[in-house]
């Protein structure tokens, strides 16, 4: 286990349960009203699907990008500037709820007419819709803070505002629809967002934030975090049309009495969104990574990403193969014969799990390369394109199983014409991640667990290896003296843990040395810290040697970088 | 790391060989015993890296030998090293030859 693959791990769960508990969220009003009004109720809510995905698409537009530059600007160390990123990205998702409810309000009637559906359900996801609007508002302010407050490497507090408006959601929503029906569901579902950004704003009483507010409006900007974002939002703006074209060709070829089984395969697909979650937990190492275009710990780190997507996505789907009923339970589909054919579709459509956990994680790479054209195409072509093509022609050959199992194959169908594109443009050597092997010569990682014998290893390594690289001896040893001396100052701070830690050797364009730990974070670079001992009063007087040095405790690590 | 002792006279040679780091300064600890030496050299001349565990050594034996009314001398330092005593101002207070 190396530093990054460890520090990958440890991100991982909080960023799966925070995209489970969002997947969960989004799925809680078809739940609850499943439930609660039958059939009817699922097939209503169905009929919102692309309402939802909007909402999510106006949420993400300002906070991916928004954090993936936060996040570079904290890599090169320029906290001003990404503070302008947080203060430009936070005011346009206040504008894009109040945007995003202003057109769903306009467009509710005609859009609820032209599904088609049966007067009930119609009548049912209009009275929803209506109530949902407030929601729409808040959810891309509460999304973008959330999205930040993790970025800033607060997991838990962001994993806690989704715990809280999925619970305020499901507990309020439940009385609510069986007082109000759809409406009170809707409007569970908005105090839930409320409450979400409540609990967010606590982020900013803590020590450490790196988030504030920062005069910053510039239009290139605002366009580089909407460009940033549309690689990962597109895939929500796809589903959307996908579910709009889904719905009004099922219900004119199937009836609306399909749209239950319809509803479950949409539920199954979407658990995809849970795999989000692994290039969330990436993401806080590969920007950085990135940002010190550090190739080498980016492939390391995004091999660690692309094994856990792998697992989780094959996991699910053997799971749902196995076991089709826990998705038929949760929508609360009770008609016989409607959950034996939902049964069928469960597992067809769950042959997409392992294909779409791969598209969302090289979609999300893809923007922290700044590749976005390549995340929007990926995106596109799995999400949209491809099922859109496909769908119509298992329609027609094997009726709504065939639609199914279209919407089962169409991502990895997609998936192998995109791997087919790159190894043809790029060729195998930089398959799959598309990195330059030049940088990577000139850098050397060295992991460690901080003891004695260890350290003063790595020290000498450092210098052996600088010295074999033609740096002369003083540099060699002072860079050799850096090492032993600051990971031992780590240790001492740190008696009694197990502490890892990740020395980068990188001699492009001069001599850096990056020294990163999982301990208690602290500032080792500050030359006025207290000197306890002659190894501090060391250490405070290379600091003061070294006027090119920063350290970065943002993302859950501390970072130090010297320039010898 | 070697430590090789020679005496001549009241003078006590101490010659270190290798880096003296966190690890290896246990074994310089044990080496630096100077009887009733009056006046003890410490030959750095092989020793290419110093950290403070190997500093802290230097001084303690500084201030014994000072405590008994001794001289010691640090001799033939490394550059690499010499920079290490400058940037901790140990270079002010140890007898440099």
């Amino acid at each position: 286990m190396t530093f990054a693959t460890t520090k990958f791990r440890a991100f991982l769960p909080a960023a799966t349960f925070a995209m489970a508990a969002e997947f969960l969220m989004g799925l809680s009003d078809s739940v609850i009203c499943g439930h609660v009004l039958g059939e009817t109720g699922l097939a209503a809510t169905n009929l919102m699907q692309g309402v939802f995905e909007i909402v999510t698409f106006a949420g993400m537009m300002t906070a991916i990008g928004s954090s993936v530059l936060f996040a570079t600007e904290v890599g090169a160390l320029h906290v001003r500037r990404a503070r302008g990123y947080f203060t430009l990205g936070f005011s346009a998702s206040v504008a894009a709820g109040l945007l995003v409810s202003a057109v769903l309000a306009a467009v509710r009637l005609p859009v609820i007419g032209a599904f088609g559906a049966s007067p009930e359900v119609s009548a049912m996801a209009s009275s929803y819709w209506l109530w949902f609007l407030p929601a729409a508002a808040l959810q891309p302010v509460a999304f973008f803070l959330g999205t930040m407050c993790y970025t800033d490497g607060d997991a838990r507090l962001s994993f806690l505002s989704y715990l809280v408006q999925l619970g305020m959601n499901c507990l309020l929503s439940v009385p609510l629809t069986m007082w109000f029906g759809a409406a009170g569901c809707a409007a569970g579902t908005g105090i839930g967002s409320f409450a979400a950004i409540a609990v967010l704003l606590f982020h900013f009483r803590k020590t450490g934030c790196m988030l504030g507010f920062s005069g910053h409006f510039i239009l290139p900007d605002l366009l580089r975090i909407s460009r940033l974002s549309l690689g990962d939002a597109g895939k929500n703006l796809g589903k959307a049309t996908l579910m709009f074209a889904l719905n009004s060709y099922v219900i004119s070829r199937f009836g609306s009495d399909a749209l239950p089984v319809l509803a479950v395969v949409l539920m199954t697909i979407g658990i995809s969104e849970v795999f989000d979650g692994v290039a969330n937990a990436a993401q806080p190492l590969a920007s950085v990574y990135i940002g010190e275009r550090n190739a080498f710990l980016t492939k390391r780190v995004m091999r660690a990403a692309l094994a856990a997507a792998l697992i989780e996505g094959g996991g699910a789907m053997l799971l749902l193969l196995a076991f089709p009923g826990l998705m038929i339970a949760l929508a609360g589909i009770e008609i016989p014969a409607t959950a034996a054919e939902a049964a069928v579709a469960v597992r067809l459509s769950s042959i997409a799990l392992p294909a779409l956990a791969l598209v969302l994680l090289f979609n999300s790479y893809y923007v922290f390369i700044r590749r976005e054209g390549l995340a929007i195409a990926l995106t596109f072509a799995a999400v949209l394109v491809a099922p859109l093509a496909l769908f119509p022609v298992g329609g027609a050959l094997g009726g709504a199983r065939g639609v199914w199992m279209a919407l089962g194959l169409a991502p990895l169908a997609a998936l192998a014409v995109f791997a087919l594109y790159e190894l043809v443009r790029w060729g195998l050597s930089r398959f799959p991640f598309l990195i330059p092997a030049d940088r990577e010569a000139a850098i050397r990682v060295f992991d460690l667990e901080l003891d004695p014998v260890g350290i003063c290893a790595t020290s000498a390594a450092v210098g052996e290896h600088l010295r074999q690289k033609g740096i002369d001896a003083g540099r060699a040893s002072k860079a050799s003296l850096l090492v032993e001396e600051a990971l031992m100052v780590v240790r001492d701070r740190n008696a009694g843990r197990r502490i890892r830690a990740e020395v980068t050797v990188d001699l492009n364009g001069g001599l850096a040395l990056v020294i990163r730990d999982d301990g208690e974070i602290f500032d080792i670079t500050d030359a006025d810290a207290r000197v306890s001992s002659l190894r501090a009063y060391l250490v405070s007087n290379l600091m003061t040697a070294l006027p090119n040095r920063r350290n970065l405790t943002t993302t859950g690590f501390n970072r130090n970088v010297f320039k010898l | 790391m070697e430590i090789n002792t020679t005496r001549e006279g009241n003078t006590l040679t101490i010659a270190v060989s290798g880096r003296v780091d966190t690890v290896t300064a246990p074994e310089l600890e044990a080496g630096l015993k100077f009887g009733d030496s009056s006046r003890v050299v410490i030959d750095l001349s092989n020793v290419p890296y110093m950290s403070s565990a190997g500093l802290r050594l230097l001084l303690a034996a500084h201030k014994t030998m000072l405590a008994n009314g001794g001289r010691m001398e640090v001799a033939n330092v490394q550059s690499a090293v010499r920079e290490v005593l400058d940037i901790t101002g140990f270079s002010d207070i140890l007898n440099l030859v």
